[in-house]
């Protein structure tokens, strides 16, 4: 077979399963499992650019999709705009924290820009916590669901389509970018970004530019989780949940787009799975989380991949 | 000939150690210019300096009639300006090919925006940088490695690779941190061979090397210096005939009757 039909094969046979699992499993508990991972699908293909692509830490993810969310969640209960409009509400919020997260970050490095990350997310948390217009703890009720006309998306297998249609877009956009001369300038930064100024490039451009597509993803995934849940308090978005993305990331494979699809899909769906352990499945799941990272560096897509052509093979 | 690259009073001071001291030269239009020196005398400080590598304490370079001293490496690469390293900077995860396609990053202009809603253009764009690339491959003898990862490559591959990456970004000028060092014999021909087809397709060379061999063949003009300081300069027969030269590097067996 081609690789292009193998190309094909590869994208198709997963998005029928993606259409075809919430008519096959009905249970509305389940179907809001596939929600999130649709949900966190978008983040971690956002938290690609930065960290698997370009090699820059952020561990303040969890604080980008709250940003996301409170946008949403601020925008259509406050100002009664509509859930679709906020997005783009959402859009510009990951522009802005892109940018402004982006410049500062260029200063630091490693385990520098590791730690200003966390402070970042922590900082939001803190924030939203105390905020008066955020309502502090109490966080905010009855966001509104996306709707067409009269056609309300408030009933979860049409929200779960909806939101596919989100992942394949965002999904594209971002194999689009990673198999770029973007994509391989982020790896080229990640690599040696000395060897890149060496080549005329000024490395912040890209930099920031990778920010900031992680900050959109976020964000976007941010307002998608907001009015997913209807309600949202600052309790969720903590340092747990962005290492949790960064574990979707290794565990799929670091700076592959399918891969982190896989790992978003895994580390959502395998701990539901593993609830029958009681309380072992944490230990469970964390074990074989530890197994793949030691053993296949490269992730649960690293299984997939055939192995590329020797030098000998290469020559002709 | 008009000068390449003109170094006036270049000092490097590291905390209390002076790398490079009031150093001057020029490099004339069309040469092959080496500079080489004992370990330690401030060569590498000098090509980062001139590069924009690495800030310099004092004094001026010029290239052509601009001054370069105060911007950074990527200011200075845009400059048509391009350099090696002495410990090589490669991408070790990618390929031979996009190594090189890296290097002509620079002159891909289009911004994100453009690619996301022209798919037409990118790929137009793309093409062009992947048939430079492979232009550059079959140049420098490395196209059938071109899917190789690198950091697999052994290590004339991937000076030939960083090479490669180099001559993509077009430059006029190539500084090249000691581009024979460890290369075997036969290795060494062929690189030299192949820096002295990147000279007569009119690009001027600057190079540093310890290998007396490379550097008496293939220059035009050397500038010797030590302790940071430069002590000769002329052409290679003149060098090999300054007995201060003679005494503080080349040892006795260089001279030349």
């Amino acid at each position: 077979m081609s690789d292009k039909y193998k190309k094909i094969l590869m994208v198709l046979i997963p998005l029928m399963i993606a259409i075809a699992m919430p008519l096959i499993v009905t249970d509305n508990y389940f179907r809001g499992i596939f929600i999130m991972t649709l949900i966190y699908i978008i983040v971690v293909l956002g938290l690609n650019f930065i960290t698997g692509l370009t090699g820059q830490m952020n561990l303040g993810t969890a604080g980008i999709f709250a940003m996301g969310s409170y946008t949403t969640a601020l925008l259509s209960t406050k100002l009664g705009i509509s859930p679709w409009l906020t997005i783009i509400g959402s859009i510009i919020m990951g522009l802005i924290i892109g940018v402004g997260l982006g410049y500062p970050s260029l200063r630091v490095q490693g385990v520098y820009l590791a730690l200003t990350t966390i402070g970042f997310g922590e900082i939001v948390r803190i924030l939203i916590s105390n905020f008066k217009f955020t309502n502090g703890i109490m966080g905010i009720r009855d966001i509104p669901a996306f709707t067409i006309g009269s056609f309300s998306f408030d009933d979860k297998l049409a929200r779960y389509y909806l939101y596919l249609v989100f992942v394949v877009i965002m999904g594209v956009v971002a194999y689009r970018i990673t198999n770029s001369k973007w994509g391989r300038l982020f790896k080229a930064i990640r690599d040696n970004y000395e060897a890149v100024q060496a080549v005329g490039v000024d490395i912040a451009k890209p930099k920031v530019l990778a920010f900031t597509l992680a900050a959109i993803y976020g964000c976007v995934a941010g307002s998608l989780y907001a009015v997913h849940m209807e309600f949202i308090t600052p309790s969720v978005y903590t340092f747990d949940l962005s290492t949790t993305f960064i574990v979707m990331m290794m565990l799929g494979g670091i700076g592959s787009v399918p891969g982190c699809i896989l790992g978003a899909v895994v580390c959502t769906i395998l701990p539901e799975l593993l609830r029958d352990f009681g309380n072992w499945y944490w230990i469970i799941f964390s074990i074989l989380v530890l197994l793949v990272i030691l053993f296949r560096p490269n992730g649960i897509i690293s299984f997939l991949k055939t192995r590329k052509k020797s030098v000998k093979e290469g020559v002709k | 000939m008009a000068n390449v690259l003109t170094v006036e009073h270049l000092t490097k001071k590291f905390a209390g150690l002076t790398a490079v001291n009031d150093l001057s030269f020029t490099m004339k239009e069309r040469t092959i210019h080496s500079l080489i020196g004992p370990n330690g005398s401030g060569k590498s400080t000098t090509i980062n300096m001139c590069t924009g590598s690495l800030p310099i304490t004092s004094g001026t370079v010029k290239y052509r009639d601009e001054i370069i001293s105060g911007r950074v490496l990527h200011e200075v690469a845009s400059r048509n300006i391009g350099r090696t390293f002495q410990n090589l900077k490669l991408f070790g995860s990618m390929t031979v090919e996009e190594n090189l396609m890296v290097g002509m990053q620079a002159q891909m202009k289009d911004g994100i925006l453009k690619f996301l809603v022209s798919p037409a253009s990118a790929k137009a764009e793309e093409k062009r940088a992947n048939e430079r690339a492979m232009e550059v491959l079959d140049y420098i003898g490395m196209y059938k490695y071109r899917n190789e990862t690198v950091a697999n490559l052994a290590y004339g591959q991937q000076k030939l690779t960083e090479l490669g990456r180099s001559i993509m970004t077009a430059p006029k000028l190539l500084f090249l941190d000691e581009p024979a060092a460890g290369l075997n014999p036969s290795e060494r021909v062929e690189f030299v061979k192949i820096l002295l087809k990147v000279f007569d397709d009119g690009i001027d060379l600057f190079l540093i090397e310890h290998n007396m061999d490379v550097v008496m063949n293939i220059s035009n003009y050397i500038t010797v210096i030590n302790f940071g300081s430069k002590i000769a300069e002329g052409t290679p027969k003149e060098i090999q005939n300054n007995d201060e030269v003679i005494a503080a590097y080349l040892g006795s067996q260089f001279k030349k009757k």
